[in-house]
């Protein structure tokens, strides 16, 4: 270390002092106009009567979906495998219920993340647009908070207040990113915006204020992201299940008074804060009700639900092969099998997430355009029973696999707003039939009808509960703005 | 062409005792002390307070794992991993690294919450310092695979990602693991690593460190149960990103396996930075440069510096702006503060733990000298802990111009602390929270950590 005195004559300068402040301001947005301070400000102040009926009708549609595939999800291994391990690392405790499993209860962020790791474990929880899987990253901790609340539990239409910011917040951070509306290639979105959205739901069910709901975004934020290798694996279901605890956590923090960056939303230079998720990012602020009305993203762009447990990806090439299945069933013979076809086309997307010409596993199967393509070829239709080891195993389907090429024409975009699906199959005697998909059934723009997604709720939960419990889910969730307290949703998860 | 997370995996699970040298062994050691005592003083903040009773409130009561500092008080492992970590980053007191990051303070709890749920005999002292040392060794080679990782950093938060990598392996390595469940916890672990940076210097940032700790633990206990991720997390797939989507450059290097009796641990060529005050390292080299002038002034001029001596002050330092805060508004913004900490020893002479106090924030001569403080960023100082410097220009009322400057400050790792600086400290920091034979017990069960035959005597005298 040196000190060394120097006798040069330096220049003053005796107002830099009031410059340096004055700059300083001018540099610094006030708190209050930050994008950040916007979502806090939106997600304490918006309120039950800022819920149209379209919304309303459509989030409840999402419950219900949810806690099906959830039930449904809890005869995993995965699901075992993470409450096992919430067992045995943790305390016992008899808080918040696990999905279908009556009299197993855990702390509350436990509750959240296996029963959010059951809603993922398939792979058959919804889908929105841009992509993610918004629900089950929500319910699970909104489920789990409600049960730990003392006293009274929060009325219904609170929950769905909740459970609907949780999803409006997924939406709006979504629409910071261009990149967002492809199929992602970094970080697996539920694990980015999902994080964010429990962090927002639990905020709101919790009654923070502006200040606690804007931190509870911004420790949110760096629980948040997770790589896109992760996916198609084993875990992918622990990014939903980790959206859901890690977003309640952050939000019991924040109600604790733990504070966070003020900008994390915003985009600052040389500083990243949420923009760490992204490529391209450009924050707007989201603005807050005035009066009667705010529209909710869901009121403009509705929810796409599954009818069998793969990647979205994989209905548009099971319709368009389910197609072809039934002319060669009407015109050749009562089944279809591979020494009928010569080869098979798909004209499909780019997108190496979903292309597997041989998968090796139950997860990868679900994420493989041929396998889904192959599958409806032969049955008419994938179905759960369609991703069971022996059905991965059948001799014939590796047969129809090993025929399979792709293509992956220009005008056939990474995106499930635009996408398609074309099957062209050979038969042996040179037919050529081909099947092409636009919008599947289930899709948001040829939505599930009622009937049909309370039909594949009660195929779901009537897996692990008894009758009863079925048809008062669902009479729960039908009339759930209505119930005082939201008990009877509570009560029948198990 | 085998894949790198394999190759990592079978390093964590083959890699044995007799391949720590005498200089890592000591280096390591030096390390968990450190780490230890800074983890006791922070358990006198209210962050830790504050992650301490969100713990305890949001799960059922459990008697495994101890906190520290707090007598009597136990939590299920990962939680007191989490408010351990927490304790160990609250001041910004823990070790660094280069290339940069706090390594200590995301390993060691998860170890010790770990070791004392070990049913039946606990790790031998040597078992735990190779785990640790694991966990040291991973976060370095996983930093060596990016260039952008050598600078201070800009997108994410270097302990949120290396440190609970770090973590996984370590406990993985403890949990004696095989080598595809050691691949598996660390791609288990990229899955909850990474936090923006934007949180750092925020009340938030010492449950990083806390949640690198956990996280990676639970990572470590879920691959032992045979929970399985990608295969290719480590390496560089295009269009999926697995461990590269925390990083913009991304070159990802195989870690060799030990053979016979030799490898090399990074901890033997590039030793670790100890801080003698809790902020940035980087406020070290100002501290330093603004002591020797403070001494000068001192000499020549009165007993104290005061501020109607200083005209105006000109700090040289590497541009960041995460650390270059004119008039820092709380004790976290201080502790990332150039002109805070030049100023502060430009006073006082030193820096030390009271120099945050709420006082001393807000000292009306310390906000006076704050007004007269500009900032330059020579070429030759680059955001590099390895080589950037620290320049204090203070111009006297009068004319007299006096400089210091401080190259390498007393604590980094080319000016290591001695023995004695570094038990100094951690008596300083144990001293507050544990009576004085636990401080003395623990200086004496670190310094023989390789030769217990069981770590209880570590364990044990935490509160």
């Amino acid at each position: 270390i040196l000190c060394v005195p120097q006798k040069t004559i330096r220049p003053l300068c005796a107002i830099r002092g009031m410059h340096k402040s004055a700059v300083e301001v001018l540099e610094r947005p006030a708190p209050e106009d930050t994008v950040t301070a916007s979502f806090g400000q939106f997600i304490s102040g918006v309120k039950p009567q800022h819920l149209s009926s379209v919304v309303l009708h459509r989030s409840k549609r999402m419950v219900l979906d949810s806690i099906g595939v959830g039930l449904l999800g809890s005869t995993t291994d995965v699901f075992e495998l993470a409450l096992q391990h919430c067992q045995h690392m943790y305390a016992p405790d008899d808080i918040s219920s696990v999905y279908g499993r009556r009299g197993t209860k855990l702390s509350p962020t436990l509750a959240a993340f296996v029963n959010g790791v059951a809603a993922h474990s398939m792979d058959f929880d919804d889908t929105w647009h841009p992509a993610t899987h918004p629900s089950g990253a929500v319910l699970p901790a909104l489920l789990a908070l409600s049960e730990r609340m003392p006293g009274n539990k929060p009325s219904g239409l609170d929950f769905l207040l909740a459970f609907n910011v949780g999803i409006e917040i997924q939406g709006r951070l979504m629409r910071f990113s261009n990149e967002a509306r492809n199929i992602p290639k970094k970080f697996h979105p539920p694990s980015v915006v999902g994080t964010m959205g429990s962090a927002a739901a639990c905020a709101c069910l919790l009654s923070l204020n502006a200040s606690q709901c804007s931190h509870a975004l911004a420790i949110a934020a760096s629980l948040s992201g997770a790589p896109m290798a992760n996916a198609a694996t084993q875990s992918k279901p622990l990014h939903i299940g980790n959206a859901s605890r890690l977003g309640l956590e952050a939000a019991q923090l924040a109600s604790r008074g733990l504070e966070a960056s003020p900008l994390v939303l915003d985009a600052v230079t040389g500083v990243a804060g949420f923009s760490a998720f992204y490529e391209d990012y450009m924050p707007q602020p989201l603005t807050s009700p005035n009066g009667e009305t705010h529209t909710f993203l869901l009121e403009e762009q509705d929810m796409g639900f599954k009818r069998f447990p793969a990647h979205l990806g994989m209905h548009w090439v099971a319709d368009a092969a389910a197609a072809v299945h039934k002319f060669i069933v009407g015109i050749e013979s009562n089944t279809v099998s591979p020494a009928q076809i010569q080869d098979i086309m798909l004209r499909v997307p780019h997108s190496k997430y979903i292309n597997r010409p041989f998968p090796e596993s139950e997860h990868q199967a679900r994420h493989s355009f041929q396998f889904n393509a192959c599958t409806a070829l032969l049955d008419g239709e994938v179905t759960v029973e369609s991703f069971s080891p022996a059905a991965l195993r059948r001799p014939e389907l590796l047969s129809l696999l090993s025929r399979v090429s792709v293509e992956h024409p220009h005008d056939n975009p990474a995106n499930f707003d635009r996408m398609y699906g074309e099957v062209e199959v050979t038969l042996v005697g040179g037919d050529v039939l081909k099947g092409r998909c636009d919008t599947f059934y289930g899709h948001w723009r040829n939505p599930l009808t009622n009937e049909s997604l309370r039909k594949k709720f009660r195929n779901n939960a009537g897996v692990v509960l008894p009758p009863e419990n079925v048809e008062g889910l669902i009479e729960a969730v039908e009339g759930l703005d209505e119930l005082e307290d939201c008990t009877p949703l509570l009560s029948q998860l198990q």
